[in-house]
């Protein structure tokens, strides 16, 4: 590849350290003045309410009366104690993290244990199977919840962890599924048939070969669920009324301005809620793009 | 013999592995959605279905006619455009700007400015909600800012009914801009650096190579963009319900906010409430069609 670009491209404007079709010097200096402007503005425009927000977040509600725009003068920490104890920070944080755990896990294991047999053991059932999941991608949780909570009430699983947590994984399916279905039938039939001759059992393979060798998509699916299931609120907020079992986007509610006007708090709440995803992000930030754009894509 | 028993062990194999998803599948999924359709045509009002006291009937589309005589429902349907409309020619265009500044703009610290872009997108939209709904208030920096500007600035940016899906609709130009910033840069990277290559030395300008290579070889990912837009604008509740809870006086409602007032809120509706979430499902359908169907009428060629 390397070589045939060398010798398409003019020698004299040669440059090995740039990989890119255009040099430097050929994208206009007004394109690149514009292009720049424009990539800072959003950037700028993108950051300045958070920032905003850590900043206030230091400052207390009277100083903040006073001084909306500024830097805090006296910079206020106890904000954040106050936010920890009134909205039960550490309960909230701990479920939120109770909830997309085990559902990603969950999640996880069912699409890919379907899907290897989706791809890899022929059966009449597929298509049928497969295909009802593959419609399942475009249906919203909104389409079902009148149902799903009257079926919670029923089976008397509103207000329980388990009530949360059965949907949240049902809901996670289509896309896993889709996912780690079409990724499995990329890998070789000559690898799964070799270690049926060898005497492997299907779960064993499943276990040693499949689930080993599908680590990119089990990533790409396991970062999906983890935002999806963190940041849902609609499912969440109708089946859990008790405090102790509310996730971080529910109890944070609390914090509206229609309910409190204690400004410096719900500052403070609200880093204290953005925290743990922000840190999320960063750690995996590559690996997220990635994630987003791929399942995406093929969604 | 022995072919016999593989098949056995195959099909055994098949049922095990596939039945925690199928069954989770089509216990909280599958058969809540058909659930769903069918409340929406019957007179149930929670309780039991069979053998209660008043057997549930079929009542064929009249929920459908009550909502479609509700102003409400108009207003929220109407909302609802504005936010596709905003996602479809507000977002994926930007989008698209932003990531054809950053992959053609030469950019230094690219992998900074991805993050930062992409940033109001991973926080919870309720964190998002409360946090503008502050930043619009009356006590809260826009109005400083307009009041250094013009003295005496009223701010009544969310409490006037009539504009008040103005701020929530930027809102979200802020926060989702950054997903289709991502597809489009993801994709941008993908196209083949020696096509481009070959249409500079032909000397084609910026506009033409834009305009010839890189939009036809995007077309798909556009398409795919506007589906995700639609879908995921038909569905947007979260944001609304955290900033303005529909209101003031339910101007600012979204048909899942509509759905949840109807079925959570005061006396319950169930099948109201079904009908409207059935609309909504319909309505996404009939949308992503037509833009497949644009796209065949006026797509580039397909990848």
């Amino acid at each position: 590849m390397n070589m045939v670009q060398q010798t398409i491209v003019d020698p004299s404007k040669k440059n090995k350290r740039r990989k890119s079709y255009l040099k430097s010097s050929e994208v206009g200096l007004f394109s690149r003045l514009f292009f720049g402007v424009v990539l800072t503005l959003f950037s700028v425009l993108s950051i300045m309410p958070l920032v905003w927000l850590a900043l206030s977040s230091f400052k207390t509600t009277q100083e903040f009366q006073m001084n909306r725009l500024g830097l805090p003068v006296n910079w206020f920490f106890k904000n954040y104690v106050f936010a920890w104890e009134i909205g039960n920070m550490g309960t909230l944080v701990l479920n939120s993290v109770f909830y997309t755990t085990i559902s990603t896990i969950a999640v996880v294991l069912f699409s890919m244990t379907a899907a290897f047999a989706f791809a890899k053991i022929k059966s009449k059932a597929t298509p049928f199977l497969y295909g009802s999941f593959v419609i399942g991608i475009l249906l919203t949780v909104q389409s079902i919840m009148v149902p799903l909570f009257l079926m919670a009430n029923l089976v008397d699983l509103l207000d329980t962890r388990l009530g949360v947590l059965i949907p949240y994984i049902g809901l996670g399916l289509p896309i896993g599924v889709y996912l780690c279905t079409e990724y499995v039938k990329s890998i070789h039939d000559s690898i799964i048939e070799s270690a049926r001759i060898d005497g492997a059992g299907y779960f064993k393979i499943f276990g040693r070969i499949v689930f080993p060798m599908a680590k990119p998509v089990i990533s790409t699916l396991s970062i999906l669920n983890v935002l999806s299931v963190w940041n849902e609120f609609m499912l969440i907020n109708i089946i859990v009324s008790r405090e102790s079992l509310k996730s971080l986007p529910v109890g944070i509610m609390k914090f509206s301005s229609a309910l409190t006007s204690d400004y410096g708090k719900q500052f403070a709440a609200l880093v204290i809620g953005l925290l743990p995803l922000l840190l999320f992000y960063l750690a995996f930030r590559n690996k997220i793009t990635e994630g987003v754009s791929a399942g995406a894509v093929k969604g | 013999m022995k072919m016999l028993r593989t098949r056995k062990e195959e099909r055994r194999a098949y049922l095990l592995l596939v039945l925690p998803a199928v069954l989770l599948y089509f216990a909280v999924v599958a058969f809540p959605m058909v659930f769903s359709i069918w409340m929406s045509v019957s007179d149930y009002s929670g309780g039991q279905i069979f053998g209660g006291s008043t057997p549930v009937k079929l009542i064929g589309f009249s929920n459908y006619s009550r909502m479609w005589n509700d102003k409400y429902f108009w207003i929220s349907l109407k909302n609802n455009v504005f936010i596709v409309l905003i996602s479809v020619f507000g977002q994926i265009p930007l989008g698209f700007v932003l990531a054809y500044a950053i992959n053609r703009g030469r950019v230094r610290a690219k992998g900074f400015f991805q993050t930062i872009i992409y940033l109001p997108c991973v926080i919870s939209s309720v964190i998002v909600g409360i946090l503008w709904q502050t930043i619009f208030s009356p006590y809260g920096p826009v109005t400083e800012l307009m009041q250094r500007s013009i003295p005496g600035w009223e701010n009544n940016l969310l409490s006037n009914p009539r504009t008040a899906i103005i701020p929530v609709l930027l809102v979200m130009l802020w926060m989702y801009t950054g997903t289709y910033f991502i597809i489009f840069l993801a994709n941008l990277q993908k196209i083949d650096q020696q096509v481009l290559e070959a249409a500079r030395i032909d000397g084609a300008t910026e506009g033409q190579t834009l305009r010839y290579v890189i939009l036809p070889a995007l077309s798909g990912v556009i398409v795919t963009s506007a589906i995700l837009a639609i879908s995921g604008s038909l569905k947007s509740f979260d944001l609304i319900y955290a900033m303005t809870g529909g209101n003031p006086a339910r101007r600012t409602s979204v048909l899942a906010l509509y759905m949840y007032d109807t079925a959570f809120r005061g006396a319950p509706n169930y099948p109201l409430a079904n009908a409207v979430s059935t609309f909504m499902m319909a309505f996404s359908f009939l949308l992503i069609i037509i833009t497949k169907l644009v796209e065949k009428r006026f797509g580039g060629r397909e990848e």
